[in-house]
């Protein structure tokens, strides 16, 4: 049963841990200060997300056994000792895009292990396999790398909050879909990356944060995995959700670019809005059709029993 | 010489054979498990006030049964997980997520027997159990066991009751409380030799 109270104070104090971090962290000034924020960045949202868990008591078992213990026990510390490696000593592209490329080939698969898509009678064929494993592979590549490069030349914080919005969105329908754990298990991780996106941004409005965008990112990705393949989203949900950050492109037309930064940073969170709005709409009505009667909305009259019984021809068939 | 000793030989041979086959049959006898005759239904506390019930529509297994000595029958169960039927399609497809059975995941719950004793009005089965990735030891009593032959079909069956509970096989302990943490499951089966 969700406890929104737990939820709230796992999400209150995610953000609240990492701001501080990262405002503790950044606000010392030296002359390697991107790379400082960089590497702020990425511990102020393992902090979070550390103590949003651990508040939300999600303790994954250990061999993991079940799709959401392996996303919190392999690929996020994957994602995030990445992303660590990169912001502490920046090696070379090649080899950035090497360790990044690696890690999204192997997430669906990691997410999917032993699970009756890969294993048992009605597992999927080889060719199956590759080509669903390929794909979610080049989505996350894709998406990813569209991100890195907007925020390389947008420098701006917003695509990190894109990217939670689109985490919150997430949550709020796997809830719905009757996976309330798995739901639970986003909010820390969309509340570390705000947290963080707002000190940095209080630090010093304009910087790429590229590595807190590849944790973000992959996060949502292995949940959205465990939300289709275990839980009860479907796949254009999980398609709209994931793609939405990449709607944050659309302020680079030379029309949106000449706009004040914070005017335009508005306009990308509003543009991602609009299709989590509409998938988090549907999902709610559809809540509230198949999930109303168990939360106590079924409860039926004597005189509703009695205008229901069938009568004339259908009742003398029934009969 | 060499007649003699063929003709010694077969009648050796044949009176083997003839001496075996008139031997009685002391193997175990097996089982085909018939799904027609046979249902797995639970019932779990709701809120603690009453019982929720529902069943698995898709059970198979097989067992083999040694009437002369217990010890050597075996009993095999598997359940479909995804199968859960309590009569409300919101609440089957919510019971099949990851909080309660998580069906791609763990898509079967299984019985295998280790141990089978002659008890009063069947046999004792202690066996390995596992439901949601985790497997228990259990004992139980299947009552039944009488033969009976129907339109050329020898049939037998039996009937039990198991109390499992939930957070002895990795349930979350938080969605343990709007659904009873103890769940009593009555298998009834039946199975068919020729």
């Amino acid at each position: 049963m969700p406890d929104p109270g737990l939820f709230l104070k796992a999400t209150v104090a995610a953000t609240g841990a990492s701001a501080v971090f990262v405002l503790a962290l950044g606000c010392v000034r030296r002359p390697e200060f991107t790379s400082r924020m960089n590497l702020a960045c990425v511990l102020g949202v393992a902090l979070g997300l550390m103590l949003g868990l651990f508040l939300l008591d999600l303790r994954p078992d250990w061999p993991p056994a079940k799709g959401l213990d392996r996303f919190l026990t392999v690929i996020l510390p994957a994602a995030l000792a990445i992303e660590l490696v990169i912001a502490s000593y920046w090696p070379p592209c090649w080899l950035i895009w090497t360790l990044r490329l690696g890690l999204t080939a192997v997430v669906g698969r990691i997410i999917l292990h032993d699970s009756i898509y890969l294993v048992g009678p009605r597992s999927w064929t080889a060719w199956q396999m590759v080509l669903a494993l390929a794909a979610c592979g080049c989505l996350l590549a894709t998406v990813w790398g569209l991100l890195v490069c907007l925020s390389r030349s947008a420098k701006d914080v917003s695509i990190l909050f894109a990217i939670s919005q689109a985490t919150i969105c997430a949550s709020f329908i796997a809830m719905m879909a009757g996976y309330v754990t798995g739901g639970a298990a986003a909010l820390p991780l969309a509340a570390a990356l705000a947290g963080t996106a707002m000190a940095s941004w209080i630090i010093v409005p304009r910087h790429a944060i590229e590595g807190t965008i590849g944790i973000g990112l992959v996060g949502l990705f292995g949940l959205l995995l465990i939300y289709r393949f275990f839980g009860g989203m479907t796949t254009t949900q999980a398609l709209v959700i994931f793609c939405s950050p990449l709607l944050c492109w659309f302020t680079e037309f030379p029309k949106g670019r000449r706009r004040a930064p914070w005017l335009v940073g508005l306009v990308r969170l509003a543009l991602v809005a609009i299709p989590l709005i509409a998938v988090l709409f549907l999902a709610k009505r559809k809540f509230d059709r198949d999930m109303g009667p168990l939360l106590g909305n079924a409860a039926i009259s004597p005189h509703e029993f009695r205008a229901s019984e069938p009568t004339g021809l259908i009742h003398t068939l029934a009969v | 010489m060499c007649r003699l000793f063929s003709c010694c030989l077969t009648t050796i041979v044949l009176g083997f054979g003839i001496f075996a086959a008139g031997k009685p049959a002391f193997a175990a006898d097996d089982y085909a498990f018939d799904p027609v005759h046979s249902s797995v239904s639970f019932k779990a506390r709701h809120l603690d006030i009453s019982w929720i019930h529902g069943r698995f529509n898709e059970v198979s297994g097989n067992f083999s049964l040694d009437r002369e000595n217990a010890a050597k029958s075996t009993f095999v169960l598997s359940i479909k997980a995804e199968s859960v039927d309590t009569g409300n399609k919101g609440r089957d497809e919510h019971l099949r997520q990851p909080d309660y059975f998580d069906t791609k995941q763990f898509p079967t719950i299984d019985f295998k027997s280790t141990s089978v004793k002659a008890a009063k009005g069947g046999y004792e089965v202690t066996g390995d159990f596992t439901m949601h990735g985790k497997t228990q030891k259990i004992s139980f009593v299947v009552e039944g066991g009488k033969e009976i032959e129907f339109m050329g079909t020898k049939r037998t069956g039996f009937s039990t009751e198991l109390k499992v509970k939930r957070s002895d096989y990795g349930f979350d302990k938080k969605n343990i409380g709007l659904i009873g943490d103890e769940a009593l499951i009555d298998i009834d089966f039946e199975g068919t030799r020729k």
